[in-house]
């Protein structure tokens, strides 16, 4: 199903792409994917944990038939870590190894400053390849501010300046993804910079449709009774909603214990996938399961 | 679309609380380029994607759109209550009857919003009227969310005072012929300090609880460590009700945890509560302590000191706001602030915006 950029003409080859790789999405979303791939803007997910937001990189870079680079944010992440970093070890070698012999000593700083002493991170890969990667850049919101203010520099002008080499220039432009929880507002600047996209909790109907995608061998009346309960738990204001990975491992916890029908014992016994806190579990077991079950 | 009607979209949208510059209309007309053999939903959904900044206005986008396209004249600002600066600003224009034309971001920052911003945040809380509610909250919640955010990381930085490791320094660099390459310290990363609010929720602090519980709202959402409670005649835990983080809804949980709203003050009483059941899991050297409240107290002034000394000794900091100390001629003569005086690492005020957004001053002052 792999494509090239130029082949993808409209939102349907979008839309069919992702479905071949089990992602079902609807077209607002492949709009904006679009709008990525033909003005080559970033594009900025946001939405609750567990809507697949990360997934949407992964499936486009696959699309595209390229690599896909992934920059994790995290707090305290720095550019030695996110751009590139000297290889100091072999850079001390080098000198260790020259001292004595001939040449200037412009030319050995010239050397030990050189490509091959250079350990390329993410960002600084992103724009060397030559075939236009996807960059994730994963949850963009836990990075700190310093850092928001380089990736603005970098999305704007996708050129990377070393103090020792110059600047890099992109030899491609990357496809840029960036995803954010919302644990901090992000920047202005950087928001401005990017197409915007929302992905909510799916609808009822939505996620019947990717648990058949992805799981086509659930029964129907089962799939369909475990998603009528994760809707509703995810209308209990707990403090961790179940996302879509919590609803996939619930049906086929209940498939895999060859339950003839769904009830609350059932439930009960396969509560842990929907729920990951004792807090929240000890809410639902409050809320009364059997409310749940009923339609 | 034809530009111009692209240009009176852009328009339309922020009359209604959006924050759009030039660069985003543009941003639109590229976008109907590209979707140019593409249905008209897809052009909504380019639009949305492109002019929207943030979930409120993602929200807010298709009901615009559509009333757009029918011709709607002018509806009422829909944006929600949010941290935006901009729907702040936008708020604020509006009332000074700026709505309607086209300014640059930069002058409608400095030129319509700067006194009624300077009155807003320096005045005292408690003279505020009801028409300003609105706006005062909005600044408050970026001030505060700036303030605060600085300040988790001038703590981060303040805690980075370490002892070079000689012996695993060099151990580490016969490998590498001697040369010391990674620095070991002899302290562990420190933890990020934590942070516990008190926070007197009793009749006396009415006209300032609820700006005093945004303003905590914004600290927990900035501390990953924030613990905060609320008292008047007792404690109780607000931290899980503060979590959400849209402030409408926090602010519903809290009034929903909290039963005695507005009741008498024991301070002594309720530190005494705090120390019994919280202390242990809580407090230690690296935690900051913050009290907010006037010191009307109706206990007995040498219970509230002696709870207060059992937290001085355990935590980094006590410091103490109280929201009258900005009152001209306020003496701190009552009682229980006596009392607890010369317990306190700081006594500051707390009347307005401004004088909460010093906190991160009152944190950072002393090195200890």
């Amino acid at each position: 199903m792999a494509k090239n950029p130029d082949q993808v003409t409209d939102l349907d080859a979008i839309v069919q792409g992702f479905h071949a790789s089990g992602y079902v999405l609807d077209r607002a979303l492949a709009t904006s994917i679009y709008l990525l791939i033909r003005l080559g803007k970033p594009l900025l997910i946001e939405g609750h944990a567990g809507v697949g937001k990360t997934e949407v990189a992964k499936v486009l870079a696959a699309l595209l038939n390229t690599e896909l680079i992934r920059l994790q944010c995290y707090e305290g992440l720095d550019i030695s870590a996110a751009v590139y970093e000297w290889n100091y070890q072999k850079q001390l070698l080098a000198i260790k190894l020259h001292d004595g012999t001939e040449g200037s000593s412009d030319e050995r700083v010239r050397h030990i400053f050189g490509p091959e002493f250079l350990l390329e991170r993410p960002l600084l890969r992103s724009i060397s390849q030559s075939n236009p990667p996807v960059l994730l850049v994963d949850e963009v919101d836990r990075a700190d501010e310093a850092f928001e203010a380089f990736l603005l520099e970098l999305l704007s002008d996708f050129q990377i300046s070393i103090p020792e080499m110059g600047s890099v220039k992109a030899v491609s432009r990357p496809y840029v993804v960036l995803t954010s929880n919302r644990t901090r507002e992000l920047g202005d600047a950087l928001k401005r910079r990017c197409l915007y996209h929302w992905i909510d909790y799916p609808t009822r109907e939505k996620e019947l449709e990717i648990v058949r995608t992805r799981l086509p061998f659930a029964e129907k009346e089962l799939s369909e009774k475990a998603v009528g309960v994760v809707q509703k738990v995810r209308n209990m204001k707990l403090a961790k909603p179940p996302g879509i990975a919590e609803t996939l491992d619930f049906v086929h916890a209940l498939e895999t214990l060859q339950t003839a029908h769904i009830d609350t014992a059932a439930v009960e016994q396969t509560l842990g996938c929907i729920s990951k806190s004792a807090e929240d579990i000890a809410a639902i077991k409050n809320a009364g399961i059997e409310n749940l079950l009923c339609s | 679309m034809h530009p111009e009607t692209i240009v009176d979209f852009c328009r339309f949208l922020r009359e209604n609380g959006f924050h759009l510059g030039v660069l985003d209309t543009l941003k639109a007309i590229e976008i109907t380029r590209a979707l140019r053999y593409q249905d008209v939903s897809a052009v909504q959904h380019g639009f949305r994607a492109a002019l929207c900044t943030s979930k409120e206005e993602w929200d807010a986008f298709d009901a615009l759109f559509e009333s757009f396209l029918m011709g709607t004249p002018k509806p009422k600002p829909q944006l929600r209550d949010t941290a935006q600066p901009a729907a702040a600003f936008a708020l604020i224009n509006g009332m000074r009857g700026f709505s309607g034309r086209e300014l640059g971001r930069e002058d409608t920052k400095t030129v319509a919003g700067a006194s009624l911003y300077e009155r807003l945040s320096k005045g005292d809380l408690s003279d505020i009227n009801r028409d300003d509610q609105a706006a005062l909250e909005r600044i408050a919640q970026k001030l505060f969310n700036r303030s605060v955010s600085r300040l988790s990381r001038r703590l981060k930085m303040a805690g980075r005072r370490s002892m070079l490791d000689l012996r695993r320094t060099i151990h580490a660099g016969i490998g590498r012929g001697g040369e010391f390459i990674e620095l070991h310290y002899r302290c562990r990363k420190p933890n990020k300090p934590a942070l516990v609010i008190l926070l007197d929720v009793s009749g006396s602090m009415n006209p300032y609880s609820m700006l005093l519980l945004r303003f905590a709202h914004a600290l927990q959402k900035q501390f990953r460590r924030t613990y905060t409670f609320a008292f008047s005649t007792r404690l109780i835990d607000i931290t899980a009700a503060l979590r959400p983080r849209d402030i409408a809804d926090a602010l519903k949980r809290v009034s929903e945890a909290v039963v005695n709203w507005s009741g008498g003050t024991k301070i002594g009483e309720s530190l005494e509560g705090f120390n019994a059941l919280y202390a242990k899991k809580l407090l230690s050297r690296d935690t900051l302590f913050l009290i907010l409240s006037d010191g009307w107290d109706t206990g007995e002034p040498a219970r509230l000191a002696c709870e207060l000394r059992t937290v001085r000794e355990k935590v980094r900091k006590l410091v103490w706001m109280n929201p009258l100390l900005g009152r001209e001629g306020y003496q701190p003569t009552t009682r229980a602030m006596a009392a607890a005086l010369p317990y306190l690492d700081v006594f500051a005020p707390a009347h307005s915006i401004a004088s909460l957004a010093q906190l991160e001053e009152h944190l950072c002052s002393m090195n200890s």
